[in-house]
């Protein structure tokens, strides 16, 4: 009898560590993944450059005075270097995973640097300079050296050159300064929607409206908000927020705004739901002291039973972050999937969360730095939950 | 001159269906201090706390009949109960000092009525504080936490909290019971100094301390009001044969 009960005691312990492992297993496999795919491409300059590059045209005169510098000691044998016009060029794979060639050095002599613009003459900024993408050279009197034949042909070519009818070249690209400044905007759009509805929403459910029929209804159809697909949302934010703000700001389409207060709609269930959760943990203890030395019900929320809620109030919002942080199927309808580099909150542009919906639906899709914008995403969200952590630690405390 | 600060008439309190209170007619004396003793569920608290409204908070609570204040009606349809309650202050079974310093504790209820002069507050702080006899041990740490105090000192804070109102009564529901024997007894000394300034109406399920501190006692039974008299007499010669075997211990 003994035995059989450790048999089952066993095999039931074995079932919650296998349930486990495979839990932690796959977490860990997502962030694997995601770490391998996309950790190459994390830098600053990621975070800062424009995603779309900007082409140029440029044009030179006949050069008679070259370039005096040698090849500095850092560039190694990839990089293919030419005294004359003192430049570097090495062959590499860009953010859209394209070979390219890419211009490592440029020297401060470099008669490149004497350039034009050739389609703004007075373009005094114009210039080229290192992580440059060279698309092509075209020459007066040979084939154009183009970027497919690589770093080292089109060094060669220029050698036996004095001057080039057009040297057409890009910045780096593929950057999501863009994404990274529309998500803040979201976040912080969407938050001072969101939190001053959702919070004096659970003030009034909890503190002030009787405990009847209505109240529960209420709250149920708050909770069942919290089930909606936000792919719904996104259709009502198309439906009824990108029209409306089109119609009261100088927006002419989808944008930030539409997608905040579409957002700010799907928080509003959480908002309530943990606002509320973190007043009812406030005792009534602190409540009737407060009534009880003369204070109205009005002084008695916003004095004390609001401060005590605010460490969950925090978490609440902390949750909220994470929530627009992730959330993607509604803002696709509700600012579009546009990335761009100016951003303003009355145009369109997208999150970090739909700038990897974009790479993905791209022909060919962009995994790389998909991931790497998935990583960064994590990162974020993990800082998150680790906040969300100590706060609600430091909330327990406080009433313990 | 009228020496009764409260007098209750025909008092009948629901809870929904169940009667918690059954005809309480009873007086309170000015600057003495009355205890209210009973096994648990008599409705002694809930009698107190008919004192200062705070039943009103209970949905289902109704009741009938006259508490009257200075011989004003509290349950009167125009009584202003903010003002009930600057007047009869309240310090509750369970220390709850505000998750705030120990000076906002003390300056919360004045703040609440508009006082803003910060020496006023100051002086009102000071004054409370030393009045239940514990400005000695926080007067360096009026800028920390009273949740950081000890019990007994926490309860002693909520007595100056209710007393920085300047109240006419102070009602005290088993002020001592979540204390030890130490922190009991300088809450009984500090009661027994207050009831010079301050009328005290206290819900005790000690009957030494009933005995020890109160002039006036009185015994609830099943939301009935048994006897109500001097203490010595309840205690040495009580009239009915209920209030006798509660008090020896036979039950409750």
């Amino acid at each position: 009898m003994s035995s059989k009960r450790k048999r089952i005691d066993n095999f039931l312990q074995f079932i919650t560590y296998a349930a486990a492992s495979i839990a932690v297993i796959v977490l860990s496999m997502i962030f694997i993944f995601v770490f391998r795919n996309g950790a190459s491409l994390v830098n600053i300059d990621l975070l800062t450059n424009d995603y779309h590059a900007k082409y140029y045209n440029g044009g030179i005169e006949e050069v008679t005075e070259f370039s005096q510098t040698p090849k500095p000691n850092y560039l190694d044998d990839e990089d293919y270097y030419s005294e004359k016009w003192g430049i570097a060029l090495s062959d590499e794979i860009n953010r859209e995973g394209k070979m390219v060639v890419i211009v490592t050095f440029v020297a401060d002599d470099s008669p490149l640097l004497q350039m034009f613009d050739k389609n703004n003459l007075d373009n005094n900024d114009f210039k080229i300079e290192k992580d440059n993408i060279i698309t092509s050279i075209s020459f007066f009197s040979k084939n154009s050296a183009l970027s497919m034949y690589g770093a080292k042909h089109m060094i060669g070519e220029l050698d036996t050159v004095t001057e080039f009818r057009e040297m057409v070249f890009s910045s780096l690209g593929g950057g999501i300064r863009g994404s990274l400044i529309t998500t803040l905007y979201i976040i912080g759009l969407t938050l001072l929607i969101a939190l001053p509805i959702g919070i004096f929403t659970a003030i009034y459910l909890n503190e002030f409206a009787k405990k009847n029929k209505l109240t529960n209804a209420i709250r149920s159809m708050i909770e069942m908000l919290t089930g909606v697909p936000s792919i719904i949302f996104g259709l009502m934010g198309l439906a009824v927020f990108v029209p409306l703000t089109v119609k009261y700001t100088p927006a002419d389409s989808a944008n930030l705004i539409s997608g905040s207060l579409t957002l700010a709609v799907i928080l509003l269930p959480v908002v309530i739901r943990a606002t509320e959760e973190s007043l009812k943990v406030v005792p009534d203890d602190f409540r009737n002291a407060s009534l009880a030395l003369g204070a109205n019900s009005t002084q008695t929320t916003f004095k004390v039973v609001l401060p005590s809620a605010l460490p969950g109030i925090l978490t609440a919002t902390l949750l909220a972050i994470g929530r627009i942080i992730g959330e993607s199927a509604a803002l696709i309808f509700a600012i579009g999937t546009a990335i761009k580099d100016d951003i303003s909150i009355f145009g369109k542009s997208t999150t970090l969360a739909v700038h990897i919906w974009s790479l993905m639906t791209d022909e060919p899709a962009n995994i790389e730095l998909a991931s790497t914008i998935a990583l960064i995403i994590l990162i974020i969200v993990l800082i998150l939950n680790i906040a969300v952590k100590l706060l609600s630690r430091n909330f327990v405390k406080r009433f313990s | 001159m009228n020496a009764d600060v409260f007098t209750i008439k025909n008092l009948d309190l629901h809870y929904g269906t169940l009667q918690a209170l059954k005809d309480i007619n009873i007086n309170i004396e000015k600057n003495k201090v009355t205890a209210l003793i009973g096994p648990s569920g008599c409705g002694k608290s809930t009698f107190l706390r008919c004192l200062n409204r705070m039943n009103d908070l209970i949905d289902v609570c109704k009741i009938n009949g006259d508490v009257l204040f200075h011989e004003n009606d509290v349950y009167d349809r125009n009584y202003d109960v903010i003002s009930l309650r600057t007047k009869v202050g309240m310090v509750f079974q369970k220390p709850n000092p505000f998750p705030m310093t120990v000076y906002d504790n003390i300056a919360y209820g004045p703040r609440c009525q508009g006082v803003k002069n910060k020496d006023k507050l100051d002086k009102i702080v000071e004054n409370s504080l030393k009045k239940s006899a514990i400005w000695e041990e926080v007067k360096d740490r009026l800028k920390d936490s009273a949740i950081g105090l000890s019990g007994g000192q926490q309860q002693r804070l909520c007595i100056a909290r209710a007393i920085a109102m300047e109240p006419e009564v102070i009602l005290m529901d088993e002020p001592t019971s979540a204390l030890d024997p130490i922190a009991t007894l300088k809450i009984e000394q500090l009661i027994t100094d207050l009831k010079k300034n301050y009328t005290i109406i206290i819900v005790t399920h000690s009957m030494q301390q009933a005995a020890r501190i109160s002039d006036n006692t009185a015994f609830f039974l099943t939301g009935e009001l048994i006897e109500y008299d001097k203490t010595d007499v309840i205690f040495s010669n009580p009239k009915h044969t209920k209030t006798e075997d509660y008090i020896t211990g036979r039950f409750g």
